[in-house]
């Protein structure tokens, strides 16, 4: 059994629009993943920009606030997920909730597990 | 498992979010004003897309109402201050708010006062100046919890044109200078009519069959029924209140039964009986009895009594069809309605059989308004079955399919149409 990590990308105008019913489907959706058996630990991530840290070259690292890229799309939580390989990896992330609501899911395999 | 196994087991309470925001843009119109009840909306939209970024990852508190209604305030004080709104009356509203986001939400006085807030946007949602499609709009956006998108699709509506209707109603209710005060007397009588007026409208809206979307039809019943259970608990209830929530209680008990595993229709008669739902039953019975407290007798008690004389039919295994057509009697003397009518002719035809049924609604070939109603020729295409005329009830038929009806009506109209030939 290896571990991987879903790296859990959205755009949080997509979740302007929806109603309060359409909001507590979604929490139960994501609920419901945080709790599945496979799931070793999910966190998601504050709202806001962040810092971004740049080494530059012969002198002090350079910090600046976020964004870090110009895409609307932000990294707005992740989970490490245990499963025997690739394949299985992604067919589990394939059904995570963030997908039906046009985000996009980056995973990855941590080393050595 | 770490924090993951912090996560509460069992779901959420089935439209949790959905009532819990109509509550809570309620009473926070009612701290805030009616004229800032956007500000009351925007603070719960917040207050919901922060339950979503955190129960999933922390679990859902033990109360969640409690910490939605705790958020939403506090949001709602953020944004008084983002946009700067300073002065006296706003640093009042802050104190309120504040008072308020601190209060224990499980004290039975709170439930009180909530419920009450929840009343008073009901009425006001449904001033007279509002007119009908503002007043239904409003009144779900705000109270009920529904979204434009939701709206426009149990109406079979435009996005753009609900938003539009909404902000209208908004602007109407600033200019207006409209409050949640309670009216009194004769205004409040008056009020109340339309408060009941649009609550059947919501309903009928709701039970109307209609293709697909037949969830949030539903949810448009319930939550009609939802409302008038709140003004029937309150101390304005009429007894056509309760006549109105019986007549409710006891349709929507048989929403589960009138479509068939395919999608198509099931008439009432053949509807089976054991799918009807015992608790909305219970409910619209116990409303009915209500309903006998004094003398009056609106449209709402007969058509209350009619579905109550269905609903006892699931008991007894046989329908009062006589008690029924006398009902429709009572009904036609009330409002000499075209529709009703048409309805009452279904229990001729029960009582005196299909002959003089047909001639009861010879008349209304002439009327503008039922001459291509579709139901009007299904009903007269049954009847000329029922007494032989084939070809006659054929081309009912066909012409009923030609009128404006919804796909599961077409297709029950073209099985009718088939053993029409068969």
């Amino acid at each position: 059994m290896s571990q991987f990590m879903l790296l859990v990308y959205g755009d949080p105008a997509n979740w302007q629009t929806l109603s309060p019913e359409e909001m507590q489907k979604a929490t139960e959706k994501y609920l419901a993943w945080t709790k599945k058996s496979f799931t070793v630990d999910a966190k998601r991530l504050e709202g806001d920009a962040g810092r971004v840290m740049r080494a530059v070259r012969g002198g002090k690292p350079r910090v600046v606030d976020g964004p870090y890229s110009e895409t609307k799309e932000v990294l707005g939580g992740y989970y490490t997920i245990d499963a025997a390989d690739y394949e299985e990896a992604v067919r589990l992330a394939l059904d995570h909730p963030t997908l039906e609501y046009g985000g996009t899911i980056e995973v990855r395999k941590v080393w050595g597990t | 498992m770490g924090d993951v196994a912090t996560a509460e087991a069992g779901p959420l309470v089935e439209h949790l979010f959905r009532h819990q925001a109509g509550r809570m843009v309620a009473h926070l119109a009612r701290l805030a004003g009616p004229a800032n009840l956007d500000l009351a909306e925007e603070s719960v939209q917040e207050a919901m897309l922060r339950a979503l970024q955190t129960w999933p990852y922390q679990g859902v508190p033990g109360n969640a109402a409690a910490w939605l209604f705790r958020v939403a305030h506090n949001a709602a004080i953020d944004v008084l201050r983002r946009r700067q709104m300073l002065g006296e009356k706003t640093e009042a509203i802050v104190a309120e708010l504040t008072r308020w986001a601190a209060l224990r939400a499980d004290d039975p006085d709170i439930d009180e006062q909530l419920r009450d807030d929840e009343l008073r946007l009901m009425f006001m949602c449904c001033h007279p100046e509002m007119g009908r499609d503002a007043s239904v709009a409003l009144s779900l956006k705000t109270v009920g919890g529904f979204s434009v998108r939701e709206i426009a699709r149990a109406f079979l509506a435009e996005e753009a044109t609900v938003a539009q209707r909404l902000a209208r109603a908004k602007r109407q209710i600033r200019l207006g200078r409209l409050t949640l005060e309670m009216p009194r007397g004769r205004e409040l009588r008056r009020r109340l009519d339309s408060v009941l007026e649009v609550l059947y409208f919501l309903f009928n809206e709701g039970y109307a069959a209609h293709e697909g979307e037949e969830l949030i039809r539903r949810d448009l019943c319930m939550e009609a029924l939802r409302l008038g259970r709140l003004v029937a608990a309150s101390s304005i209830a009429e007894p056509r209140v309760h006549a109105l929530v019986a007549l409710m209680a006891l349709g929507a008990a048989r929403l589960g039964a009138r479509v068939d595993a395919a999608g198509d229709l099931v008439l009432l008669d053949d509807q089976d009986r054991s799918r009807w739902d015992g608790r909305l039953t219970a409910l619209g019975f116990h409303h009915f009895d209500r309903s006998m407290a004094g003398d009056e007798v609106s449209e709402y008690h007969v058509h209350a009594a009619i579905a109550a004389t269905h609903a006892r039919s699931a008991a007894e295994r046989a329908t009062d069809w006589p008690l029924i057509l006398q009902l429709y009697d009572q009904l036609l003397a009330l409002n000499a309605s075209p529709v009703v009518e048409l309805n009452r002719a279904v229990a001729v035809a029960k009582v005196y059989g299909a002959g003089p049924a047909l001639a009861s609604i010879e008349a209304l070939e002439n009327d503008p308004k039922l001459r291509d109603y579709y139901l009007r020729l299904a009903v007269r295409g049954h009847l000329l079955l029922e007494v032989g005329k084939r070809e006659e009830a054929a081309a009912c038929f066909r012409a009923a399919m030609g009128c404006a009806c919804s796909e599961p009506e077409r297709r029950f109209l073209k099985k009718r149409l088939e053993g029409c030939e068969g």
